[in-house]
């Protein structure tokens, strides 16, 4: 017995809901995620009248900024990432509560050291000081500049986890005018809660109505089977 | 398992721990300088969903891979060591660093620890000793006949030996500082140890390179601010709320798919 078209669209959409669900769930947990970037998903149908098919965009747009007064802590003010060396390559974060390593290396929260313009920062000094244009100044003496670089655009970009984004193109140089460095801030997520809330009571509404639709599609071949064949 | 469930889940804990960081601050809020921490979080591992090819009325669209996030964790707890109100007491032996520096402190093990709190006394000996019994590096003895203690912003100590009319220095005070002191490990007791974090300490004199001034007759109080941890209380509270409906609304779209079969 083949199953109606209308079934399988049904099963489709659900699947795609579920999958929104998902996301906006990871969404929420991350509410409190320094620099995290919301994932947006939007349905792209494949013919009119056709089932969703999920299309994912990173939300790049800059977080609040939040007051810290740590000297470690860095805001990018303008679109554009720091760059971190890590053993599977460069990756791009604008995720600022930097620390240093043992040896003294300027490294980000998963331990990885942050690049300047000559590679690896090391700082050994008594004071960190970094200026708006990305210099690294211990003792006022400059050592290096942080390397920021443009953000190659959403479409770009994946996420690894940590904060951290591949891009799949090589990123160009920041232009200075409109990516600053903040000291002793720290951008905020950029999710808003009250958007991720809309969004579930959407998501299980939605699925819920699909789900009555199955079940009325259901009824009627049960009609079929049952009913029809009765003499 | 359905991964939203897992992301909301994994989101509540995070908020767990930020509002237990919270309730730690404000316990301290009158802690002799004590130093706020808060949590710092990051998204974990991102799954992959392949792309599908799908060719519309249009002609052929390529849609991108579809990345799952699986929640947040904790990436660190950092302390925020921006400096605490002084407050003035007049009692001779309680001191505060104004600027840059730690006190350094020896523990019985013999290591060296740094703190801020200066609520010393003396010891049945004679020396200066912290509240917890630990000596001052350097240490001071103060003679059992002195009178009139004095600590300079430079850290010197002198005192007015009953035989001598003009005050005689005893000692001065080295404080200690860090590169990166949001590094150093809390021991309790308002003691901080060295680790690799925080780089290896630079002693010196007060008001010399960088060094803060030893106030006497003053402490530091806690850096904790009860109207930012207030706020911030709220937001982990509606934040753990907020997670807590996203495990709901996944729990009830799966108890309805449950529901399917008749």
């Amino acid at each position: 017995m083949t199953i109606p078209p209308g079934i399988i669209k049904t099963a489709r959409t659900l699947s795609y809901y579920s999958q929104l669900e998902d996301v906006t769930a990871n969404n929420l947990a991350n509410v409190s995620t320094d620099a995290f970037k919301a994932d947006r998903v939007t349905a792209l149908l494949t013919t009119p009248g056709g089932s969703p098919v999920p299309v994912q965009q990173i939300d790049l747009s800059q977080g609040t900024f939040r007051e810290t007064g740590r000297v470690l802590d860095v805001a990018l003010d303008g679109p554009g990432f720091l760059v971190v060396g890590t053993a599977a390559g460069e990756r791009l974060t604008r995720g600022g509560a930097l620390h240093l390593s043992g040896n003294g290396t300027l490294v980000d929260m998963n331990g990885d050291p942050v690049l300047g313009a000559k590679g690896p920062i090391t700082i050994s000094g008594g004071t960190v000081e970094l200026q708006g244009d990305g210099t690294v100044a211990v003792d006022n003496v400059a050592v290096d500049r942080l390397r920021l670089v443009a953000s190659p655009g959403a479409a770009q970009l994946s996420k690894e986890g940590g904060g951290r984004f591949v891009s799949s193109t090589p990123a160009a140089v920041a232009d200075p005018s409109v990516l600053r460095v903040r000291q002793g801030a720290i951008e905020e997520s950029n999710l808003d809660p009250i958007h991720g809330m809309v969004d579930l009571v959407t998501i299980q509404r939605a699925y819920s109505a699909n789900i009555s639709a199955l079940r009325a599609l259901d009824g009627v071949l049960g009609t079929v089977a049952n009913d029809l064949a009765k003499p | 398992m359905n991964p939203g469930l897992r992301a909301a889940a994994s989101g509540m804990a995070a908020q767990q721990l930020r509002v237990d960081t919270i309730a730690n601050n404000l316990a301290n809020v009158n802690t002799t300088a004590f130093k706020k921490s808060r949590v710092c979080f990051e998204d974990v591992l991102y799954q992959t969903l392949e792309g599908t090819r799908i060719v519309n009325y249009k002609g052929s669209e390529t849609v991108g891979p579809m990345q799952v996030g699986r929640g947040v964790r904790t990436a660190a707890i950092l302390r925020d060591e921006s400096q605490g109100t002084t407050e003035q007491t007049n009692r001779p032996l309680d001191l505060a660093v104004n600027g840059e520096g730690y006190f350094q402190v020896e523990r019985p093990d013999g290591t060296v620890a740094y703190t801020r709190d200066g609520t010393f006394t003396i010891s049945d000996t004679g020396s200066i000793v912290t509240t917890g019994g630990y000596t001052l590096v350097p240490g001071v003895t103060i003679p059992p006949e002195a009178t009139q203690i004095s600590v300079s912003a430079t850290g010197i100590v002198s005192a007015t030996v009953a035989t001598s009319s003009t005050p005689v220095q005893l000692g001065q005070i080295q404080l200690a500082r860090f590169v990166n002191p949001s590094g150093l490990e809390s021991l309790g007791e308002n003691l901080y140890a060295q680790t690799a974090a925080s780089g290896q300490p630079m002693t010196g004199q007060a008001q010399v390179d960088g060094f803060g001034s030893v106030l006497q007759g003053a402490l530091e109080d806690s850096n904790t601010d009860v109207v930012t941890e207030m706020v911030d209380m709220i937001s982990a509270q509606r934040a753990y709320e907020v997670n807590s409906k996203a495990i709901q609304a996944s729990d009830e779209m799966i108890q309805e798919a449950n529901g399917l079969l008749r």
